[in-house]
């Protein structure tokens, strides 16, 4: 990095970063875990879940993941509003999401469901958009399981699949609250060009994408129900 | 643009973008098919399979509910019946809320009166009686020129004698601000993208107004394609950019046809091109069709669009003043700001400030519809009050009296009929808690259920989120759903408050229009306590 190091101040206390730095990234440095689910450091942000926001005084609240640091700023990550909206927005997802996570059936880390935890969210007042799962499921690929009731539109597994692993498979279709992931011209994931990299299940933070594990082939095999 | 070019050309030549038109597309161009994908399942201009020989676009939003009835779709739906050679769709504002109710039939503006579909459809009445989308021509005051050849006077004065800073310093002097609504000093707009860095710079034209009750765009194209142009040309000349794109909406066909015209003409005449009037300034400009959607008028997103992707708005800053089209300095502005620059050029920006009522700058083209007797659009003094522009247009429809009125188009609070005295101005329907928009003026009669109304808003604000941040996505589908089941019976109250819901909109959204999607709703629940239709919304659930 060139360039003469900014000097901000996060929540009362002052760090220095080199320009090209994010606010994300400064909290992280003074140890100020700003919570994000679209977010991951090895992509480039896309500030679409707006749990980062921060509030660096301006109309609107700033998505931390992507907004980048000024000299002179004085950021505010934690306040009674900016939890009140974070509150929110996890309801709003919640709302949409199946009884139960097909990740935390697996590897056990679902992020929307940790975070509503850590929020003491034991009641969704929105109506249900889960119900009778209409955004539907995808078994078609042997390895990984898709749950479109899931997906929280992050794009993580877009920028897994197209940035990090260069295998230009995964697209948003549709648009507004329509929009999903979709493979290739909006395929089964099984009849698409998928090499079952597994990036995508990796990178995803909830149950939409997750890996179907060997045990699940034995009992296919062993002709046994679930 | 040149997969989403290529994908309308397709579309038109085959009434669909089909899966094999894509896979040849990724071929020839080297692009993902997942990409491409993205784009046809976004763009309402897209369709995968072609439709059947007469397909009907009708639309759903505020003034042609008022001017038809909130069943006016389904009515139409009936009287299309069974038919397989006939497709109907509802679609937002088409921007002909002066003609209200209207339709696009096989993508032609038409009338959509329901004796319209019938006459349309049973091939009886003449085609011509429900034409519409073109207005009669007038000679409006932001002209200065008398004759087509007068035309560009202000460019060719500029090019021989004068200097950038000139220019800046008049509109700074004029007052000029964004007249698409957002209302930002144009001359300082101009002056940042004229010292941001870069050799290379654009210039853009916003005209994809696609706001219910918006339309005074579409007759500025129509009948002043020369001003946009020209004014597009004295930014560039500006800013120092040689490259320009129009961004138009494609319901917008009689002005795409008057801007390609002039667009020919300006380049025939000289004033477009290599070495202009003589000069060492070039400038090449187009007509780019926009592939549709509300959210493409956010500037990001039509930038997004000029790029070939998804028309979903970008994170700001950097705003498009440094980093707009390719990362390149863009300056970007609404048609009427550009057709203002010549006027104000030419006249001195002390007669564009003597147009004004007394302290007031300016002229403001507005649209005027809803409950009135002549809807249309009108070019008064900045200051003019509500009310004089609703007796310009012959006041409140069939005598009526008025409840209320939005003065700017679906994102501003309607106001009380008490509040027709408000001049139309920035800063003073702020001060009262709405705001000048766009200058679209709806008037709603006292019968009206204003609930109904600023429903319709929000619900456009639904039909519109491009989906790309989780507040806009999910809360105006929420907001709408909950508001829908107590209309319903389903529910007895509203389970959460909706002030709260749009609190996290209003600060979290990327962009503006989940910014304001529950603000006309939100608002008339706290500015008319009276209203029978809102009353059903006061409860919630605690």
């Amino acid at each position: 990095m060139s360039g003469k190091m900014l000097t901000l101040t996060i929540d009362g206390r002052t760090v220095s970063v080199p320009p090209g730095t994010t606010i994300w990234e400064a909290a992280r440095l003074l140890g100020i875990d700003i919570p994000v689910l679209c977010h991951e450091p090895r992509m480039e942000p896309v500030g679409v879940c707006r749990l980062c926001v921060v509030d660096v005084g301006e109309r609107t609240l700033a998505a931390s993941c992507v907004r980048l640091c000024e000299d002179g700023m004085n950021v505010v990550s934690q306040s009674a509003e900016i939890e009140h909206h974070r509150r929110m927005l996890t309801l709003l997802l919640l709302s949409e999401q199946p009884e139960s996570s097909a990740r935390e059936a697996t590897t056990g880390d679902d992020a929307l469901y940790a975070l509503a935890r850590r929020q003491g969210i034991d009641e969704i007042p929105f109506p249900d958009g889960a119900r009778g799962h209409p955004r539907g499921r995808d078994d078609s690929s042997p390895v990984i399981a898709v749950d479109h009731q899931a997906c929280i539109l992050c794009d993580r597994c877009i920028r897994g699949c197209n940035e990090l692993q260069h295998n230009h498979v995964i697209t948003r279709s549709g648009k507004g609250y329509r929009a999903r992931i979709a493979f290739d011209l909006d395929v089964p994931m099984g009849s698409s060009s998928c090499v079952a990299c597994g990036e995508c299940a990796a990178v995803c933070p909830t149950g939409a994408l997750t890996h179907k594990a060997l045990q699940h082939w034995r009992r296919e095999w062993a002709g046994g129900e679930e | 643009m040149r997969l989403l070019k290529a994908m309308l050309a397709l579309q038109e030549a085959k009434g669909a973008v089909t899966d094999a038109d894509l896979q040849r597309l990724a071929r020839d161009e080297g692009v993902p098919l997942h990409r491409l994908q993205g784009l046809r399942s976004f763009y309402p201009a897209f369709r995968e399979q072609p439709g059947p020989p007469v397909q009907i676009q009708l639309c759903r939003d505020v003034v042609c509910r008022l001017a038809a009835g909130h069943d006016h779709c389904q009515r139409v739906r009936a009287a299309v019946g069974d038919r397989a050679d006939v497709e109907v769709r509802e679609v937002s504002c088409i921007g002909l809320c002066d003609q209200a109710p209207a339709m696009l039939l096989n993508g032609q503006p038409r009338r959509g009166r329901l004796e319209d579909v019938r006459a349309c459809l049973g091939g009886t009445g003449s085609d011509s009686a429900c034409v519409a989308g073109t207005t009669p021509a007038r000679r409006w005051p932001t002209d200065p020129y008398a004759s087509p050849q007068a035309r560009y006077g202000s460019l060719r004065r500029l090019l021989a004698a004068g200097r950038p800073e000139e220019v800046i310093a008049s509109l700074k002097q004029a007052a000029l601000r964004g007249l698409g609504g957002a209302a930002f000093p144009t001359g300082l707009k101009w002056e940042l993208t004229r010292h941001a860095a870069g050799a290379e710079k654009y210039v853009v034209c916003n005209a994809d107004e696609s706001e219910p009750g918006t339309f005074k765009d579409r007759l500025l194209l129509e009948q002043l394609p020369h001003l946009v142009v020209e004014g597009m040309l004295i930014g560039a000349w500006v800013i120092g950019a040689r490259r320009g794109i129009i961004y138009l909406r494609h319901e917008y066909v009689h002005a795409a046809q008057a801007l390609r015209q002039e667009i020919e003409r300006a380049y025939a005449t000289g004033a477009l091109g290599q070495g202009i009037f003589g000069s060492d300034f070039g400038f090449d400009l187009e007509l780019f069709i926009s592939p549709g959607g509300y959210i493409l008028g956010e500037e990001t997103a039509l930038l997004e669009a000029l790029e070939d992707r998804r028309g979903e708005p970008r994170n700001k800053p950097p705003f498009p003043t440094n980093a707009g089209l390719h990362g390149r300095p863009t300056l970007i502005n609404n048609v009427e700001t550009f057709a203002a620059v010549p006027a104000i050029c030419w006249h001195g920006p002390d007669w564009w400030a003597s147009q004004g009522k007394p302290g007031y700058k300016g002229l403001k083209f507005v649209s005027v519809s809803g409950d009135v007797a002549r809807p249309g659009v009108h070019c008064v003094p900045w200051g003019s009050t509500v009310r004089e522009v609703l007796e310009l247009c012959g006041g409140v429809a069939g005598g009526r009296k008025l409840k209320a009125f939005s003065p700017g188009g679906a994102s501003t609070p309607f106001l009380p009929a008490s509040m027709l005295d408000t001049p139309l101005d920035f800063d003073a329907l702020k001060a009262v808690g709405s705001a000048l928009g766009t200058g679209a003026m709806v008037f709603v009669a006292e019968h009206r259920n204003l609930l109904d109304v600023v429903l319709a808003q929000v619900r456009f604000f639904r039909n519109e989120s491009c989906g790309k941040c989780v507040p806009c996505r999910l809360g105006s589908q929420k907001a709408v759903a909950m508001v829908e089941q107590v209309l319903a019976g389903a529910r007895e109250a509203l389970p959460v408050d909706l002030g709260e819901l749009h609190e996290t909109m209003a600060r979290t959204s990327i962009c503006g229009l989940g910014q304001v999607a529950l603000l006309p709703l939100i608002d008339a629940l706290r500015r008319f306590p009276r209203e029978p239709s809102l009353q059903s919304l006061r409860r919630v659930r605690s």
